[in-house]
């Protein structure tokens, strides 16, 4: 293979076994935040699609509706407040992830382009070097901040504003809230794929079990996170001459 | 049965509450403990226990004080978006009569009704915190209607301001009785209700503007209710459906063409 795969710290140990270097990803409040938004929001999205699709229009009616009504706002409040608690618990942590997913360059226009044929085709030959987070979950990290901000504003007045806030303010609460959990269903969809069903996408959902992603993985998939922007940057065009050389002239 | 509507001559009422009253009887609707605010106008508003109510309107006109009455609750929108916004099916409008009434047994107090109603009719008594509680609102007495017998208001009120049948009939009153008042003096008077939301179902016969009577002079649908049932929900099956089968034929795509062995 090409590139930095010889610099690999997967080696045969005496024995013939495989040994993995292990190195932190997520903290243990970083992951108990994940799992714990996770929860709520699964059980904000199933109670709140039975008042938004007519099809779950049984499960909506009388006392069992109200019940359903009630565990949603029960849902909203941790699912609020667990973002709030985790920046309070790590501040700098949660400035310096928020600055990473906020942050836009050339490397995420790259890897998007890239990102079809990896994840249809298995083809990576050369991505473009990623940073803790990939431009993917980046991607989603926005849509699931945006869309809870929303969620937040909107319910809040949804909740307490009936009667005091002009209805057409509240008609457009309404409508933004179920607009906020469409486009944040679709991502999760998505999310779910690529970190839990997706063949080849196993490494993502160790480390948000574990708090640990291999050294070879994180070299391989988040460059720019484990060797530096400079040295990624260097390693990925090496790579991507390497790749036209070999398409020029190739070896077998 | 066609489509029925009550007709209300506000230009006959008196002001006495004998429908409010007659309303809370057939209804079983407890009273409303109220403080004085300095008008005869009682309860201050509709509520969840009070479905009709004569609003009593002050228009001073030089030195004199002239009262308006105007008998409020349910309209009865030949398009109501109460109904189309409703999560539950628990407001329906009858096909035949056209009657919108709200089914307690099935209304689980989300409360949307009220907030895309034009008229801000539907009332709750819902728990702020919990959410807990229904709506209420006039329902035409459709018990009664459907045995043959006048709404408890129309029966009762004594100076013959109500009527109440089939709508073509009480349109066709309303108008004759326009132009009367017309003749008689009174060249703002209308018949409110004839084509507004589909036509209403309470049709108001008006000495003065709508406005006056603190009636929205051109009621409107509100186009949210729309945008949000007839387009955000489908796109929303849509988009589920899309990104479930979408993701669904990647996984067989990724299985078929991924090197496994490739895969650390």
């Amino acid at each position: 293979m090409i590139g930095n795969r010889m610099n690999t710290t997967e080696e045969l140990g005496e024995a013939g076994v495989i040994r993995i270097r292990w190195i932190p990803k997520y903290t243990a409040m970083e992951r108990l935040f994940h799992w714990g938004h996770t929860v709520t929001f699964l059980a904000l999205a199933a109670t709140g699609m039975i008042l938004f699709f007519p099809f779950l229009r049984p499960l909506a009616q009388g006392e069992g509706g109200q019940l359903v009504r009630l565990m949603h706002r029960a849902a909203a409040i941790p699912y609020g407040a667990l973002p709030l608690i985790y920046v309070i618990l790590e501040p700098r942590r949660a400035v310096l992830s928020l600055r990473s997913v906020f942050k836009v360059s050339r490397d995420d226009f790259e890897w998007i382009k890239g990102a079809m044929p990896y994840y249809l085709f298995g083809r990576h030959e050369a991505m473009a070097p990623q940073d803790r987070f990939n431009t993917g979950e980046k991607l989603n990290a926005v849509v699931i901040i945006l869309g809870s901000v929303a969620f937040a504003i909107t319910g809040l007045v949804m909740w307490f504003g009936k009667g005091i806030v002009p209805i057409g303010l509240y008609q457009a609460m309404v409508v933004m809230h179920d607009v906020s959990m469409v486009v944040t269903v679709s991502i999760f969809i998505v999310h779910f794929y690529l970190a839990v069903v997706h063949p080849m996408m196993w490494a993502g959902l160790v480390s948000m079990r574990f708090g640990v992603t291999s050294a070879a993985y994180a070299q391989e998939h988040h460059a720019s996170w484990y060797y530096g922007p400079e040295r990624a940057k260097e390693i990925y065009e090496a790579r991507k001459a390497a790749l036209a050389a070999e398409e020029e002239y190739p070896t077998d | 049965m066609s489509r029925v509507a009550m007709l209300i001559d506000e230009s006959r009422c008196m002001g006495c509450r004998g429908c409010q009253v007659a309303c809370k009887q057939w209804n079983d609707l407890p009273g409303e403990e109220t403080t004085q605010r300095g008008s005869y106008e009682n309860p201050p508003d509709l509520s969840p226990t009070t479905w009709t109510r004569v609003r009593f309107i002050e228009v001073v006109q030089g030195d004199s004080l002239q009262w308006l009455f105007l008998t409020h609750g349910c309209f009865h929108c030949g398009q109501p978006a109460c109904v189309h916004v409703c999560p539950t099916g628990a407001l329906k409008r009858d096909l035949t009569e056209g009657i919108i009434t709200v089914e307690p047994d099935l209304c689980n107090g989300c409360g949307y009704c009220s907030q895309f109603c034009p008229f801000g009719i539907p009332r709750l008594d819902t728990d702020v915190l919990s959410g807990e509680g229904k709506a209420y609102k006039c329902n035409f007495c459709q018990d009664r209607v459907a045995n043959g017998l006048l709404p408890a208001c129309v029966k009762t009120c004594p100076s013959g301001a109500f009527d109440f049948g089939d709508r073509e009939a009480m349109l066709a009153k309303g108008r004759a009785r326009v132009e009367k008042l017309n003749q008689q003096g009174f060249p703002n008077a209308n018949l409110y209700g004839e084509h507004e939301l589909g036509g209403l179902g309470r049709l108001y016969v008006l000495k003065e503007r709508p406005s006056l009577y603190g009636l929205p002079e051109n009621p409107e649908y509100p186009v949210l209710a729309n945008l949000w049932q007839d387009v955000l929900q489908p796109l929303g099956t849509l988009a589920f459906g899309a990104a479930a089968l979408g993701v669904l034929g990647f996984y067989f795509l990724a299985r078929r063409s991924v090197n496994m062995e490739d895969v650390e």
